[in-house]
């Protein structure tokens, strides 16, 4: 999972397409609108145009092939357990089913490989509490860095024979190994509040600016929003 | 089973915008009692937020299968209750955009989770009176991840009954008759892990876990024992 979000997380920073230029505003609007309709539209004709224009968004942003498809095809799994549970011998209810997650977590890759995290988070974080949005930069920015860590950890354990044994003393092990961790995490957290001190912390981390400074890019967006628009017009009453 | 997988557009739009509003109100209540916190209390659950993305990530064999390891118990008690839910929310959050659940269940997904983490720290507080740390926070994480558990499967259970056409008991009943032994399992392996966590930490660090008054470790947490 962090190997993914490591990837996305550097193609949101360094991809050229115009949607990497565009800003962050318009895309959060574009993908609420998207993944609204996906969730909410009784239209499989509709669902099905929303899914084709969520693949045109996740291929032209120039993001791996590989990645477009693990999230093309995760939430497959998990929508299968509802397709079972409420089967009622239509194909209509499980192409419902399966549609609505799949231009949901399509729009999503698309949103956060072409946008970087602080323009991704700034907007969510002036709508949610002060301490919940200033958790939300610094857990991400905290989470790259623990995980490191993590990763070399796992290896020492299984050098040193941590992995081998009853379940109980592994088990035992790997708690005694995320404690560690913890230890670290606090001294990092000291760190990092006296760092933000000396940098003039003023009790808020604030998110950069650029997330709603409008670009030509933006044209883009629009004119997607224009076309997902029109196809919920026209189609929202349609089998 | 540490959180919901469930992607957008498979859950009643009652259920999701009912948890969602319901974890919004928890949200608010979480941060005001957390107010007075400074911006160091802040850093510490961010930091704590990366180890349990991090331990989520982290896939422990056991036999045929892989556990992925969730800690809300030891997170709740380490954090305090208000805290370690704004700590699940984020959590949640970033699971979404990493494609771990969809938008819409972010707020279901912090209540699973928040569920456990807000009782992690009164029950360790509790049992500090009678056992040593590296027990009371084994057993704390017991029931911290019980609770958890238990809210997995009543939000599925729920969710597959809710639906129209939806799944009759005996799918209902075979869904939780799967599930349990994976439930027991994820209890007993999140107790182990805390047993060894808070063992490690009772000897190198105590002053980061919470006394038997529930008071916590940083000093803008000493205020905030009855939290």
């Amino acid at each position: 999972m962090i190997n993914t979000i490591g990837r996305i997380d550097q193609m949101a920073s360094s991809g050229g397409t115009p949607w990497h230029r565009a800003s962050a505003i318009a895309k959060l609007l574009l993908a609420a609108t998207l993944v609204t309709l996906a969730v909410a539209s009784p239209s499989l004709t509709l669902l099905g145009v929303l899914w084709a224009g969520a693949w045109f968004l996740a291929l032209t942003s120039r993001l791996p092939r590989a990645l477009v498809l693990v999230a093309a095809g995760y939430p497959l799994v998990f929508s299968s357990l509802f397709v079972i549970g409420s089967w009622d011998g239509s194909w209509q209810t499980p192409a419902r089913l399966l549609l609505r997650p799949l231009i949901a977590s399509l729009t999503a890759v698309w949103l956060v490989g072409t946008t970087p995290y602080p323009d991704l988070f700034a907007p969510l974080s002036r709508a949610l509490p002060r301490s919940v949005g200033d958790g939300l930069f610094l857990t991400y920015r905290a989470l790259f860095d623990v995980m490191a860590r993590a990763e070399r950890l796992w290896r020492a354990l299984r050098l040193r024979g941590g992995t081998s044994g009853p379940s109980r003393r592994r088990l035992t092990l790997a708690g005694e190994g995320l404690a560690t961790l913890v230890l670290y995490g606090f001294e990092r957290s000291q760190r990092q509040y006296s760092t933000m001190l000396l940098r003039g912390h003023s009790g808020r981390v604030c998110g950069c600016r650029h997330w709603a400074e409008w670009t030509r890019e933006d044209g883009y967006v629009a004119l997607a929003g224009a076309a997902v628009a029109a196809a919920a017009t026209l189609l929202w009453r349609r089998a | 089973m540490s959180h919901l997988h469930i992607p957008d557009g498979v859950l009643p739009a009652w259920l999701w915008g009912g948890g969602l509003a319901f974890a919004l109100v928890a949200l608010w209540v979480s941060t005001r009692a957390t107010r007075n916190e400074s911006s160091r209390s802040v850093a510490w659950r961010g930091a704590l937020g990366g180890l349990v993305l991090a331990a989520m990530a982290v896939e422990l064999p056991l036999g045929p299968i892989e556990y992925h390891l969730s800690l809300v118990g030891p997170v709740g008690v380490l954090a305090g209750p208000a805290a370690a839910f704004q700590l699940v929310f984020v959590v949640s959050a970033i699971l979404a955009f990493a494609g771990h659940g969809g938008f819409t269940v972010v707020g279901l997904n912090a209540l699973v989770l928040g569920s456990g983490a807000v009782i992690a720290r009164p029950t360790y507080s509790r049992l500090r009176m009678r056992f040593a740390p590296a027990a009371a926070l084994a057993l704390a994480t017991g029931v911290s991840q019980g609770v958890s558990g238990l809210m997995w499967i009543a939000v599925v259970a729920v969710a597959l009954r809710a639906r129209p056409g939806a799944a009759g008991l005996g799918r209902v009943a075979l869904l939780g008759g799967l599930a349990l032994p994976l439930w027991l399992a994820g209890v007993l392996i999140e107790c182990a892990v805390a047993f060894g966590l808070a063992r490690f930490i009772a000897r190198v660090r105590p002053d980061l876990l919470p006394t038997a008054a529930g008071i916590g470790a940083l000093p803008a947490d000493r205020g905030s024992a009855s939290r």
